[in-house]
């Protein structure tokens, strides 16, 4: 298997076109799974009840095979970047929420009473107490998340979107390993980068978590 | 919805729908046999290897990052691409979800390891005990419980993903979800999907019984 | 991250109501193109979608080619998946312009309907299309289901016609695109037509390295292909014949949404398909699967061959 590296100076632009359009069905969907998890987790946090129904729902949403999810929107959104990324934003949530949760979950009940005795009101409190402690938590779900958000997108080629999956189903069709051997390499990239891009993010975002000198 | 949904059950629970080679019955032991298969090399890799970079604290951030490295691999790319290099087998497939599971495995064997007390450590060591005992009889049993975990999310990773033997010719409950989009046939899909779910959910059950299984006998 | 509780509520709720709660929620990111009703026009430029296999990608950027040299803004989509997908995302508005097939369109859109001709067939498929849909006309080349055996399987079993399979009934296994086995050009027609019923239906590609991987492995016996394959012969395998025209003779048809069909679109496809032949088509699907020359730059070069574009 060789690699025709004259195919791919050639199609340096198509690469990166679907590059990008493979990192936005990425990364949108992460958002939109944040988006989705955090109203939930807070629910999960506060009320037992419906935790493990929560959680439990998104864990069997897991266990779908992914085409399949992409194929049964088919009827509600059709052959669009939004079939896409619903798809994927459902693959996101078992993590998200559950780390989101746990990221709750690991905050000290004795500082949510500091913060209540100084007369912190609830709501403020979860913006500028509760989010931030749960912070490092909620983002190593993040990082997974996104990881396996760039290695799924590649699912949607089997309708037509896909990002840099288009290159396996065209390698695939003609015989033909380079395009393939690019998609998948492309891929690993975007998620080395955009992990080590969340690393720095979070390293912004905590400047606590680093005062121990 | 509603429509999909009760021809959904019209077509599980015909009784031509589960005979023959295309069969319900036939399609569910192929996936179980591709995942089971996929499962076990996986953990007869990523066991070993947890395991080691546990025992001897070497290697765990080459390892850590090659799991997550690994995790990114996309799976229809590692498909065609060792159906290009080797042609129409089930190696494709094989090589594609053993990749998916190994992560999973290294990642827990080795957190498991890495939770165990330095002290029971030390203990087992001031009592006598060699290398290889403290790894069997120590850090093994304690570590174990992750280690299950690991195993139960890698086979719930490959029962979801081993629908794309399908995708090469081969058979497996993915068949249904494939023929069912090149057919527009959207009762066999969600048939298709259901039956996945099904078995990823009964297997994690039945793993975590033999979980259970095994903390009795070592507690016992 | 702590992974040990990934899995724990796993089993704590059914399917159903989970799956039902994710389909709604977010509105289109790409915003639709569509804006139906009144005259056609090409104006916000068309979208071209085209199916899963090496040919249609060619006619699709074709299509593109011959658009923009008439001055129209395109969009090709290329691989989007089978005629069973694509015609209701041409309805939906993800597409407006597909190539087509007589034929087998006529068969997807009224099985019962038995014209054979290409006029009589143009006929037919105005009729039986949706409102929204046209086709324009038909272009010069042609391309038809073929099924196709081995000189070896074919001198073995003595096949020459696929009234032949039928003295094999339940020994042959056939191998084709998974649509094929729902389709009347495949196992269903050759059922009813001639009688066959085969061993096993394998689901595999429509025309591609599957198909014609287990055609020469000899894991199937008769293989699904296309008439404008090279390969057919040069693996001199043999194509099965006829006799009671269940495959019908088939254009290839520019299949349309009313809403983009305007003068400049109908006179630009009508010039590359009275431009366009067999054997061009043929010899240009080869530089694709052989040369791994890109359909666009391969459709490229033939419109400026031709002078569709400047």
């Amino acid at each position: 298997m060789t690699i025709d590296w004259s195919w791919i100076s050639a199609h340096t632009d198509d690469l990166t076109t679907l590059t990008l359009s493979h990192l936005q069905a990425a990364l949108t969907a992460v958002a939109l799974g944040l988006l989705v998890s955090l109203p939930l987790a807070v629910v999960a946090h506060r009320i037992p009840r419906l935790r493990g129904f929560l959680l439990g729902a998104s864990n069997v949403l897991f266990t779908i095979p992914s085409i399949a999810i992409f194929v049964l929107l088919l009827p509600v959104s059709g052959l669009t970047r939004t079939t896409t990324v619903t798809g994927l934003t459902v693959y996101t949530l078992v993590v998200l929420l559950r780390n989101t949760v746990e990221g709750l979950d690991s905050v000290p009940v004795k500082v949510k009473e500091a913060a209540k005795a100084m007369g912190t009101r609830p709501l403020r409190t979860l913006l500028t107490v509760e989010f931030p402690l749960a912070l490092p938590v909620i983002m190593a779900g993040v990082r997974i998340a996104t990881v396996m958000s760039i290695s799924l997108v590649s699912v949607a080629t089997y309708i037509g979107d896909g990002g840099l999956g288009q290159l396996f189903t065209d390698g695939f069709q003609r015989d033909f390993p380079t395009p393939v051997i690019a998609g998948v390499v492309l891929t690993l990239l975007l998620a080395v980068v955009a992990d080590a891009a969340l690393v720095a993010v979070q390293y912004a975002l905590t400047p606590w978590t680093r005062r121990r000198a | 919805m509603y429509e999909l949904f009760k021809n959904l059950g019209t077509w599980l629970t015909s009784g031509s729908q589960w005979t023959g080679p295309d069969g319900i019955a036939h399609r569910l032991a192929e996936h179980l046999q591709y995942s089971l298969l996929a499962t076990l090399i996986a953990a007869a890799i990523g066991l070993p290897l947890g395991l080691l970079i546990g025992h001897t604290g070497k290697g765990a951030f080459l390892a850590i990052n090659l799991a997550s490295f690994g995790r990114a691999l996309p799976t229809v790319g590692l498909v065609v691409l060792v159906f290009l290099a080797g042609g129409l087998s089930m190696l494709p497939v094989y090589v594609a979800l053993v990749a998916l599971a190994v992560p999973a495995i290294v990642t827990n064997t080795y957190a498991g390891m890495t939770a165990v007390d330095p002290e029971v450590k030390d203990a087992a060591r001031g009592q006598g005990m060699r290398g290889h005992q403290v790894l069997f009889q120590v850090e093994f049993p304690l570590a174990l419980p992750l280690i299950m975990t690991g195993l139960r999310l890698a086979l719930i990773q490959v029962v979801a993903t081993a629908t794309i033997a399908a995708y090469v010719s081969f058979g497996g409950l993915g068949r249904y979800v494939f023929d069912g989009l090149a057919q527009r046939d959207l009762v066999q899909v969600l048939g298709g999907a259901v039956l996945v779910a099904v078995v990823a959910v009964v297997l994690d059950v039945a793993l975590a019984s033999l979980q259970r299984f095994l903390f009795r006998h070592r507690t016992a | 991250m702590n992974r040990r509780t990934v899995l724990g509520g796993l089993f704590a709720v059914a399917s159903v109501p989970a799956l039902s709660a994710c389909a709604g929620g977010i509105t289109s990111l790409n915003g639709s193109g569509s804006t139906a009703g009144g005259a056609g026009s090409s104006k916000g430029g068309v979208t071209i979608g085209t199916a899963n296999f090496t040919e249609n990608q060619v006619l699709g950027y074709l299509y593109a080619a011959a658009l923009q040299g008439a001055g129209v803004k395109t969009t090709v989509r290329p691989n989007l998946g089978t005629r069973e997908i694509v015609i209701p995302a041409l309805r939906g508005g993800d597409i407006d312009l597909l190539p087509e097939y007589q034929g087998a369109l006529l068969n997807y859109l009224a099985p019962k309907v038995t014209a054979t001709e290409s006029g009589e067939m143009q006929n037919a498929l105005t009729q039986a299309l949706p409102a929204g849909l046209q086709v324009l006309p038909y272009g010069m080349a042609e391309d038809s289901d073929a099924f196709v055996v081995t000189r070896e399987t074919a001198r073995k079993y003595g096949l020459t016609s696929l009234a032949d399979l039928k003295k094999q009934n339940g020994h042959l296994v056939i191998g084709a695109a998974p649509e094929v086995k729902k389709r009347q050009v495949g196992a269903v027609g050759l059922k009813d037509v001639y009688g066959v019923e085969f061993k096993e239906f394998k689901s595999l590609d429509s025309d591609g390295p599957l198909v014609k991987g287990a055609l020469k492995k000899g894991d199937v016996d008769v293989a699904n292909l296309f008439t404008t394959d090279t390969d057919i012969r040069a693996n001199d395998w043999v194509v099965l014949t006829d006799p009671e025209h269940l495959i019908p003779s088939q254009h290839i048809v520019p299949l349309i949404a009313d809403r983009k069909a305007d003068d400049t679109v109908r006179k630009a496809l009508a010039r590359l398909g009275n431009l366009l032949t067999t054997a061009q088509l043929t010899e240009l699907n080869r530089q694709v699967d052989k040369d791994k020359k890109d359909p666009e730059d391969v459709a490229n070069a033939y419109a400026r061959q031709h002078g569709l574009v400047r």
